[in-house]
């Protein structure tokens, strides 16, 4: 269990998390009383959270706003790298992978003439965060394809758009489930800065907010907690339908 | 000796060179390949490509199959009747022909590693190829149940590549390129790695193949020069010449002329084993 490469079950490695996950909290929990408030009293806080309506509500309209998001920025992303392959287009997508090195900060307000009102601010501040991300990876699963996939192709006989849509269409459909797995947590970070610029649409994000601004710590942290184990849910749930849409990435 | 007689031509590479960062790879390549025609049979060409490792095997090999142009020199294939802008009545069949520049497609292809979409069943792998051979058209599902049975792989249509050995997937590479319905196959290293027990199938197979049609040429590149001697009726040695940059065909041998082409154990011949040897002395 301490050498390099070592090899273990499932099951030794589910009983090694929760181990270290006591251990981690009983050291917590052992610290002396502070600021920082003790793992029992967030378990109580979370418990109030997560038998009241006000959590639920706002969990809601966040997970709508992101789900919308995510469809919105997988389209668009998938119709500039389906077209990078194009030379007249790679230009087009090369820019929007660059535009991962722009901050929010001062494009806010762009947004805002843009937009009409703070529903598609939010909206659309998702879809620019989110797009610059999912086109990076997307456009090096492309990058990463095997020539021999499009020599089998052109050898069957089929045209270049036949080609771009049997290699990179339907042989890459895979990888958009995990492209969206693994940038889901951009989409969920993000969200607790765009609904703090629109707040009267409620959400996980503006919760948080209101119980930093008391600095309820409690209540902070069993919020980030609900926040992380829904990212650790989507992530299986994007795991698991990927395997059920393509049942030869199990394999 | 058996009766033979030589046809029209089918394949024509004249003066191919290819070049990499201004080194000739391949230099002035020339060979043909002609329709062999034995009284009573069917019989398709089996031709071997022979060379070293490194010799530029591969490349000669991309360069048939149309995946690579040429930087001098041309490809030309004897085009099917309904594509050909200009017509001449072949002499066998009486149907107009003519020579054309190969182009990716032309030829089946069947890599060294019997690649496979990863995301199609054998069943759909098979159904896209099928679906390019207007033969076919209507008949794709029985065409495919026929050849996945003669090939035994009835079993395995509802699976996906990885779960194939390497037997299988290279039968399933020559079931798609025997559906796509081109005349020209082309091998690249098919012994490569087989054990002794597969490689009597794999041959086995590849003679089967060359029997199902007047036309269907074979290209055999490989560097297992007994195994692709033993089934073919011309074998071109890749070489490089004195004072040559890069490699050419450094000599043809005609095994028909030799009494040595579609001979059940001719590897057992002394002409064989001779053959082997002096095929040797030229690599």
């Amino acid at each position: 269990m301490f050498r390099p490469f070592e090899k273990i079950s499932r099951t030794t490695f589910l009983t090694l998390v929760a181990l270290e996950a006591i251990v981690f909290l009983s050291l917590w929990q052992s610290l002396p009383a502070g600021l920082i408030p003790s793992p029992l009293k967030i378990g109580e806080g979370l418990g109030g959270l997560i038998t009241s309506s006000l959590l639920w509500d706002n969990v809601l309209v966040s997970l709508v706003l992101t789900l919308k998001a995510l469809f919105f920025s997988v389209l668009i992303t998938l119709l500039f790298s389906y077209l990078s392959v194009v030379p007249f287009f790679r230009p087009i997508a090369q820019f929007i992978i660059k535009c991962r090195y722009l901050t929010l900060t001062g494009l806010i307000f762009i947004f805002t003439l843009l937009t009409r009102d703070g529903s598609q601010l939010k909206l659309s501040l998702l879809v620019f965060g989110i797009v610059p991300f999912f086109t990076t990876s997307f456009m090096s699963v492309i990058l990463q394809t095997n020539a021999q996939e499009f020599e089998l192709c052109q050898t069957l006989g089929y045209t270049r758009w036949q080609c771009l849509y049997e290699v990179i269409i339907v042989g890459k459909a895979d990888q958009v489930f995990e492209i969206v797995r693994q940038n889901f947590a951009i989409a969920w970070m993000m969200i607790t800065m765009v609904e703090g610029l629109s707040m009267s649409e409620g959400g996980i994000g503006t919760l948080l907010i209101k119980y930093n601004k008391y600095n309820d710590l409690v209540h902070v942290i069993a919020l980030q907690t609900v926040i992380f184990g829904l990212g650790l849910f989507f992530d299986y749930l994007l795991g698991i339908l990927r395997h059920w849409f393509f049942p030869y990435t199990k394999l | 000796m058996t009766i033979y007689s030589r046809g029209e031509t089918l394949l024509q590479v004249k003066d191919l060179s290819l070049y990499y960062d201004n080194k000739c790879i391949l230099c002035d390549i020339n060979f043909s390949i002609d329709d062999i025609i034995r009284p009573g049979i069917q019989q398709g060409q089996v031709v071997s490509v022979i060379g070293r490792s490194g010799i530029g095997k591969t490349q000669l090999f991309r360069t048939l199959s149309g995946l690579q142009q040429p930087d001098k020199g041309q490809i030309l294939v004897r085009a099917s009747q309904d594509t050909t802008p200009f017509k001449a009545p072949s002499l066998r069949t009486g149907l107009p022909w003519t020579l054309r520049p190969v182009h990716a497609g032309d030829m089946g292809v069947i890599f060294q590693n019997y690649y496979q979409f990863g995301w199609r069943t054998i069943e759909q792998s098979l159904r896209l190829a099928a679906h390019r051979n207007k033969t076919l058209k209507g008949m794709e599902n029985d065409a495919i149940k026929e050849y996945a049975a003669q090939f035994g792989l009835s079993d395995v249509l509802k699976r996906y590549p990885r779960q194939l050995s390497g037997g299988q997937q290279q039968r399933v590479s020559i079931i798609q390129q025997l559906l796509k319905g081109s005349d020209f196959l082309l091998l690249d290293e098919p012994f490569s790695g087989l054990d002794v027990c597969v490689l009597d199938k794999v041959v086995s197979l590849l003679l089967k193949v060359s029997l199902s049609h007047e036309f269907k040429t074979l290209i055999i590149v490989s560097h297992d020069i007994p195994t692709a001697v033993a089934i073919s009726d011309t074998v071109f040695i890749l070489g490089k010449k004195d004072g040559q940059e890069g490699s050419t065909i450094v000599r043809t041998i005609d095994l028909m002329e030799r009494g040595l082409a579609w001979e059940k154990n001719v590897a057992e011949r002394k002409e064989f084993a001779e053959t082997i040897r002096e095929i040797k002395l030229c690599l």
